[in-house]
């Protein structure tokens, strides 16, 4: 069960999120040449509050399944690695779909908080060619799970 | 003059970890020769600049410790090593994206098995390992894996055997045989991670009873 504050999400194994990625890993991150940039940086993830963490991830699971899994399916076909694409952009969905990030107004300072990490992640991700950015996010959705993973309960 | 001709001078570039001892290893090449030195970099992904590992530069051993260099448990790393052979060609091989956390593998615990008349007792004992948390303390691997537990299991007979398990390090099996031998087999497993170490096995006989029937 993952819990991010108050979000709940259960249903979701995180051990075969790293098995999918496991598989796609040395494959994709061979594409990145670019080793001096990370998009996922210290900055975006670190320190994150309980109830920050809610509406962190549903911003980054969001962009992933709309951006990044959308965009870099043709490679991923190319590559033969669609069965462990699929797992993890599923389970992605399924994570993403229990999420409830409260919208009351005391936590709108919290969600604000959440959001400038989110664009530190996003405007580093623009400052690429569309090709290289796609690439290096993918490649750091090992980053992403580990992060995750201090919010998971087996 | 160094010339980057020769690729065949370098292959298998890699890092080995265990209990997040980061090694790094890598072997000559077809066209490597004994005389063939190696200096090592290393970087932080994100970051521009790669750095020269002290104490492993124009080196001709093939293994390099970067435990130190590469501690830090958010942070990803590359290696990359320069073979230059005694003609002057050189060839350079990076390692793929490197996390400690993701790729070390789970050594064997250390276990003192206990015989007594009729039960035996075990005593896991921490690991240390080598990173420091931010207040300076070496940190264990139950510090840093937060679902890590214990499987104890101890062989009776061919068909027989008895388990424990939990996060505590003290068990104790009970209601054995005295004066008889048992096999005990203790591994460490942290699921989130999909890591399982092999296991410690120490043979044991339990006591004599010398009590008075």
């Amino acid at each position: 069960e993952f819990r991010f504050g108050s979000c709940r999400v259960e249903g979701v194994v995180l051990p075969e999120l790293w098995e999918a990625f496991q598989a796609m890993k040395h494959t994709v991150q061979a594409q990145d040449n670019v080793t001096s940039v990370r998009l996922l940086k210290q900055e975006v993830l670190q320190n994150v509050s309980d109830t920050e963490s809610c509406y962190l991830i549903h911003a980054l699971l969001k962009f992933y399944l709309n951006t990044v899994f959308k965009n870099y399916h043709k490679k991923i076909v190319e590559f033969k690695i669609l069965k462990s694409f699929s797992t993890l952009a599923n389970n992605f969905l399924a994570i993403m779909s229990k999420l409830q990030p409260s919208q009351e107004n005391e936590t709108f300072s919290i969600s604000e908080s959440a959001h400038r990490r989110f664009l530190l992640f996003r405007g580093a991700f623009k400052q690429l060619d569309i090709e290289a950015a796609l690439t290096k996010a993918f490649g750091e959705v090992d980053i992403l799970l580990t992060w995750m993973e201090k919010f998971y309960q087996l | 003059h160094i010339t980057e001709d020769s690729p065949k001078l370098l292959q298998h570039v890699k890092f080995h970890s265990s209990n997040f001892e980061n090694i790094l290893t890598w072997e000559s090449g077809p066209d490597g020769t004994p005389d063939t030195v190696y200096s090592v970099e290393y970087k932080t992904y994100g970051e521009r600049e790669w750095l020269a590992k002290m104490g492993c530069q124009r080196i001709t051993r093939k293994s390099c410790n970067l435990t130190m260099e590469t501690g830090n448990l958010t942070e990803l790393y590359y290696a990359r090593i320069t073979a230059i052979d005694p003609g002057g060609r050189s060839a350079t091989k990076m390692t793929d994206r490197f996390s400690s956390l993701q790729h070390t593998t789970i050594k064997p615990p250390d276990v003192t098995c206990v015989p007594r008349v009729r039960s035996i007792q075990m005593i896991i004992h921490p690991i240390p390992i080598p990173i420091h948390a931010g207040d300076g303390h070496q940190l264990t691997l139950e510090e840093i894996f937060h679902d890590l537990f214990y499987r104890l299991e101890l062989r009776v007979n061919h068909t027989y055997q008895m388990h424990l398990g939990g996060k505590q390090r003290e068990y104790e099996f009970f209601g054995l045989t005295p004066d008889t031998e048992y096999l005990g087999t203790i591994m460490i497993l942290v699921p989130t991670w999909s890591k399982e170490s092999s296991p410690y096995v120490c043979g044991v006989k339990t006591l004599s009873d010398r009590t008075w029937t």
